[in-house]
């Protein structure tokens, strides 16, 4: 998913004896997204809004899955996958609704693999960065067993690649013909981020 | 010689020999336990293998029906006396992927036979195996030896999985090199 690198813009109206900073600005100061998020796990009761971006052909263009077209199956997949998941937190903004996900999928005994996904309503704003940083944050001490976080984002997936960046993953290579996706054999970037790397 | 005879009452393993100027491949057997034992008892072959050395001809026997003859994709490397001198195997990743293992004794390491035993191979398997799409292998980052292998064959180096796998005991940095159905040998 695309996000657009935010341009700190100088203030030239200065007073003697303060700065004025309007909210703007100060927005595009700071590293932090436009709109606070925060993580809790996903239940049923999600299931609208999960629907918003799970339908969503934007949204799902480098996921392994279709675009979901039922209630019925959307409310399967939280039975089926999301509720027994291991590690899987809804990205909410402050009202706590959820516009989007992200988990970590144990590989092994101490590899973990990280994927989110966002509605596209919320892109460019700095929403998956913010949650994969916090996933940064936490998921070793939750985890000590855990000595690599991973992912893999299609070659073509240039936002995505640019969000681990952001956070400080560590890109390590492009893996050639790694993945089939949606019936085609996709080349992969793998990054890591390791408990001892410090993040961005 | 026709390799693909079958007898009237036994059917045998198809025995293909992909000869080379210094080496073929053939399936291995009980009767090769000897030579198996020269490189399976030696620690610095086994360094950077997920087996420690062997320490008897029972173990050996043991592991050879085990894990050898039971084992998918896996060929001797044989000099011109037709003894092994190592052996080189494929595993399956998943439907496209696979990935090539390999181990030599050490008297007959820097000779260049490791590195035509993987070129014979790597051109056979998509041959064998045309839904394979990629062709992998994973090198510890100090195993210089065995990286020079792949490049040598040309293999394309994609980079360094900090911490991938966990060897006797430690998290290991591994190499990551693939060779594609469409990628030229050097």
């Amino acid at each position: 998913m695309p996000s657009k690198e935010t341009n700190v813009q100088e203030n030239s109206k200065e007073s003697s004896s303060e700065m004025e900073i309007d909210a703007c600005t100060l927005k595009a100061m700071s590293s932090s997204p436009s709109e606070k998020i925060h993580l809790r796990p996903m239940t049923l009761f999600d299931i609208d809004d999960f629907m918003v971006w799970a339908t969503d052909i934007n949204v799902t263009r480098f996921c392994t899955w279709e675009p979901y077209t039922s209630r019925e199956a959307g409310i399967a997949f939280i039975n089926n996958f999301v509720l027994p998941h291991p590690w899987l937190r809804a990205i909410c903004l402050d009202d706590d609704r959820a516009i989007g996900s992200i988990s970590v999928t144990p590989v092994d005994n101490i590899r973990g693999e990280i994927g989110y996904v966002i509605g596209s309503k919320y892109w460019g704003k700095g929403i998956a960065t913010e949650a994969v940083r916090l996933v940064g944050e936490e998921i070793f001490k939750e985890k000590p067993e855990m000595e690599r976080l991973e992912a893999l984002v299609d070659v073509d997936n240039v936002g995505s690649q640019k969000v681990l960046e952001k956070v400080g993953f560590v890109r390590e290579g492009v893996m050639r013909k790694f993945m089939c996706l949606k019936g085609n054999v996709r080349d992969m970037v793998m990054f890591s981020l390791l408990p001892s790397d410090s993040l961005l | 010689m026709d390799l693909n005879e079958t007898q009237p009452t036994v059917v045998p393993t198809v025995v293909v020999s992909l000869p080379s100027r210094k080496i073929s491949l053939r399936p291995m057997t009980l009767s090769d336990v000897d030579d198996y034992m020269v490189w399976a008892t030696d620690a610095e072959v086994a360094r950077f293998c997920s087996w420690e050395p062997c320490t008897s001809r029972e173990e050996a026997i043991k592991y050879i029906t085990d894990s050898v003859l039971t084992h998918p994709w896996l060929r001797a490397i044989c000099l011109e006396d037709n003894r092994p001198i190592g052996y080189i195997l494929i595993m399956p990743v998943d439907k496209i992927r696979k990935e090539i293992g390999y181990v030599l004794a050490r008297k007959y390491w820097g000779k260049g036979f490791a590195t035509e035993a993987v070129r014979l191979v790597t051109a056979e398997i998509f041959k064998e195996m045309p839904e394979v799409e990629r062709l992998e292998a994973l090198v510890d980052v100090d195993n210089v030896g065995s990286q020079r292998v792949l490049e040598k064959v040309g293999f394309t180096r994609e980079g360094v999985m900090r911490k991938f796998i966990m060897m006797k005991g430690s998290v290991r940095d591994m190499v990551m090199f693939s060779f594609l159905p469409s990628d030229p040998f050097k």
